[in-house]
């Protein structure tokens, strides 16, 4: 690491060449070329499931069988563990800050290798003398005997990045690091990323936030689908044509979307709906029949949103109105009493009960209608679940399957299925295609089309951008916790949802 | 990562583990057979049964805990000790207000443990431990650390006798009331779990907690439930074991606690809840009874008993958490 600072492709802290990764029925990471200098930002774009989280996975030494070269500092290595990884100066910030919240900041920054003396007594001097350095180096002034937990969301990330910086790395990756952050908070942030570009380290920046991109990198990579698209200087783009490049073939439509006549009355109306820190002065109405896409990044409030209208997180302020009567969502036993069901996007933790069978799951929140008087068989609801796993093509079909042993695309199906079971007025869909197949997301789709034929209102939360243009009738977009934007059919377009939901204008 | 389903190793222990318990009750006959003459008739078995029915009593409710996910019921000694010294208390008002006060404690701690637990979400372990020793403290202080006798206490209404009786009395044969009300208790145990909206939502609750509140569960009425349960069925063996004593006193129970867990566990409900029943559990009290008669038949004493029953528990928890692991069904 001495010699940074001489001729050109020396001066590459990071070159990746060639990288591919492949799971099964998907390459998520195609042949891609990657590289970052010493005192560079190199930001790295892209909508989800384009690569970008894979690619920074194999950097990170998460996922040791990818296909290509690796070099650092000129130096082919092989990142066959994250202890691998970190021994060769790789530096990584997720979202999600790895500090234990009750913990001084001092011993966080310090884990593993606090000062000690005579080989036994804690030195309490030299470890705040230490932690303080680290934290100058954040541009942070703060009490090292704090708790980690009592620190604000920037400082905590800040002491993070401290901690990963007394690794002396010698290429930093921040994962969204802006996310949680107020726009003060940003711009100390950057400050702080552009000194640490002067002192020599090479920065990966990967955001959703495009103006941002825009303020902070000296290149960009565009990666789709698994390949790089382009990498050029900054000065080179401006947000149309980087989105352009994102989004690749605006006009290949994968959906039908012949509009559905929406016929039926007014089913939901929200006004001004407001969960304090969450989302403000939110306002829609949706129809029966009717596709309500809801865009925006994540963090913009649109899971919040969706959990606070199913009753399973409080509401401050506003109104809803269920077929003209209004509705209080108290709890969701009560929404779903109502005809409202809420599929949430974590199918795994939040969504199945793994361990019990398909047929199990698809009941699982009819079980209390399914009974008379407090007694059904086991084997009640066992014609619906034959019907469901037919219907969204369930394999296998056998419904005694334990949940865990399906797929993803399946286990996905039969979450839908529990919820179909319900037969709601509203249903309320959040990421329902995520990780999934290419062969279940047709079905799901189809599935969503028939439910919207049928009269149900589908409110549909999807970062999936065709997915939401090609099933939406209408489109709300978020951006921090409020409406930014209500597409109508002939104004949809990829670019038009982005750049509501934070790509262009100010820092959104 | 993805093919461990159809393992045919695994799918064949599932299917053991199902009857598995049965089939391990019958290795210890037949292994009692071979050791000892006396073993296989009929006085011998029904005296293990004997020996093991009250225990039976006591996983019937506690089952339920298990069941939910919430590991064990760690105040059920106590439960039974404080439901028979009420009871024999209750005896100077009559026979049965001396049953109704036995089962009105069971009701009690199992409300307290409910709200608590299920409702506020405390730690089950550290609460029903916390619970007996205050239940236990409770009675020396109130019974002034005497012990009460059932005769004394009924002065000469004769429920005394009647409650002295209660665990001895012969209803058909040499089949006695206590098997009675285990047959009777475990068959709605069982059809509990399987057949009503409660038991499909514990187990729903012992799977997937969060699922389970997602899907519209109310799961601190549910798990609150659990635990009613197994007090109440705490109670009705205490009235009886007390019975068996002749004496009310606050050390009744002892060791109950564990020794459900154990037969629990070997009877195929994995502490992680959801799977399992009580046909299973009950299973696994036979086996805790056939391995104490056997042990005692080929002489080995009670103290080593003790530890040869806590390494059986452990090797059960731990056969059943690899083999799930291993076959990727257990979470985490």
């Amino acid at each position: 690491m001495a010699e940074i600072g001489q001729p050109s492709t020396i001066g590459l802290a990071l070159e990746m060449r060639s990288i591919r990764k492949a799971y099964p029925g998907t390459v998520a990471v195609d042949g891609v070329d990657f590289s970052v200098s010493a005192g560079e930002v190199h930001a790295l774009v892209g909508e989800n499931g384009a690569g970008k989280s894979t690619l920074m996975k194999i950097l990170a030494g998460a996922l040791p069988d990818y296909e290509g070269e690796v070099r650092i500092s000129g130096q082919v290595v092989r990142l066959s563990s994250p202890a691998v990884a970190r021994r060769h100066g790789i530096g990584m910030i997720y979202q999600e800050l790895s500090l234990a919240g009750p913990v001084s900041v001092a011993e966080n920054l310090l884990a593993g290798q606090l000062p000690v003396r005579w080989g036994l007594v804690l030195d309490g001097r030299r470890r705040d003398a230490l932690a303080r350095e680290a934290l100058a180096r954040v541009g942070l002034a703060l009490d090292p005997g704090r708790a980690v937990e009592d620190l604000s969301q920037h400082e905590a990330q800040l002491v993070e990045i401290a901690k990963v910086l007394r690794r002396r790395p010698c290429i930093l990756v921040l994962d969204e690091p802006t996310s949680a952050l107020s726009r003060e908070e940003v711009d100390r942030l950057f400050a702080m990323v552009r000194r640490l570009r002067q002192g020599g380290l090479a920065i990966v920046y990967i955001s959703h936030h495009l103006a941002e991109v825009f303020r902070i990198a000296d290149r960009v990579t565009v990666l789709r689908d698994g390949r790089r698209m382009a990498t050029s200087p900054i000065g080179e783009l401006t947000p149309e044509t980087l989105i352009e490049r994102m989004v690749g073939r605006a006009a290949d439509r994968l959906y039908a979307s012949q509009a559905r006549p929406v016929v039926g009355g007014e089913r939901l109306r929200v006004t001004r709906l407001t969960r304090p820190g969450f989302f403000h002065d939110v306002s829609f109405t949706a129809r029966t029949g009717e596709v309500l896409g809801v865009g925006g990044l994540s963090g913009a409030g649109r899971t919040e949103l969706a959990r606070s209208l199913a009753g399973l997180d409080p509401i401050g302020s506003g109104q809803i109105e269920l077929d003209g009567r209004p509705f209080r969502p108290r709890s969701l036993a009560r929404s779903i009493r109502h005809g409202v069901a809420y599929l949430t996007e974590d199918r795994k933790r939040l969504g199945l009960a793994l361990r019990l069978s398909t047929g199990e799951n698809i009941v699982s929140a009819i079980i209390g209608r399914l009974a008379r008087g407090g007694l059904l068989s086991p084997g009640a609801g066992a014609g619906m679940v034959e019907d469901l796993v037919a219907a969204l093509q369930i394999h296998p079909a056998d419904a005694t399957t334990p949940v865990r042993s399906l797929s993803g695309g399946n286990q996905q199906k039969a979450l839908l299925a529990k919820w179909l079971a319900t037969d709601p007025k509203v249903l309320i869909l959040d990421e329902p295609t995520r990780g999934v197949d290419v062969g279940a997301k047709r079905v799901i789709h189809d599935a969503i089309e028939r439910l919207a034929a049928g009269g149900t209102t589908v409110l549909l939360i999807s970062s999936d951008l065709p997915e939401l243009l090609g099933l939406s009738d209408r489109i709300l977009v978020l951006r921090r916790g409020r409406v930014a934007r209500e597409l109508s059919r002939p104004e949809f377009s990829e670019e038009a949802v982005l750049l509501a939901a934070g790509g262009g204008g100010a820092h959104g | 990562m993805g093919d461990t389903r159809q393992r045919p190793l695994g799918r064949a222990w599932l299917v053991a583990s199902r009857l598995g318990v049965y089939l391990v009750v019958l290795g210890l006959l037949v292994a009692g057979a071979f050791s000892s003459r006396g073993f296989l008739s009929y006085g011998n078995l029904l005296s293990i049964v004997d020996g093991v029915m009250l225990l039976g009593i006591v996983v019937t409710g506690m089952a339920f805990v298990t069941y939910s996910g919430h590991y064990a019921d760690l105040s059920v000694p106590t439960t039974m000790a404080f439901a028979g010294v009420v009871a024999v208390e209750f005896l100077r008002f009559g026979f049965g207000a001396a049953m109704a006060g036995g089962l009105c404690v069971g009701l009690t701690v199992g409300l307290v443990n409910g709200v608590v637990v299920g409702g506020l979400r405390a730690n089950p372990i550290v609460w029903t431990l916390a619970v007996s020793y205050v239940t236990k403290g409770l009675m020396r202080w109130l019974w002034l650390n005497r012990q009460i006798y059932p005769d004394v206490k009924s002065g000469a209404t004769g429920a005394g006798e009647w409650f002295v009786q209660l665990y001895r009395q012969e209803v058909l044969g040499k089949i006695t009331l206590p098997m009675v009300v285990l047959v009777a208790m475990a068959m709605a145990a069982q059809f509990v779990l399987r057949w009503t909206t409660f038991g499909r939502q514990l187990r729903l609750v012992g799977a997937n907690p969060e699922a389970a509140r997602l899907s519209g569960v109310p799961t601190g009425r549910t798990v609150g439930l659990a635990f009613v349960l197994s007090a109440l069925a705490a109670a009705v063996a205490g009235v009886f074991i007390t019975s068996l004593s002749k004496v009310g006193a606050y050390y009744n129970g002892e060791g109950y606690d564990f020794d459900a867990v154990t037969a629990i566990v070997i009877g195929g409900m994995t502490l992680t809840g959801g799977r399992g029943d009580i046909v299973g559990a009950l299973g696994g009290v036979l086996v805790i009874g056939l391995m104490g008669n056997l042990m005692t038949l080929v002489g080995i004493d009670t103290f080593s008993q003790r530890i040869i029953k806590g390494l059986v528990f452990i090797a059960a928890v731990g056969i059943g958490t690899g083999v799930l692991r291993r076959l990727g069904r257990e979470d985490a």
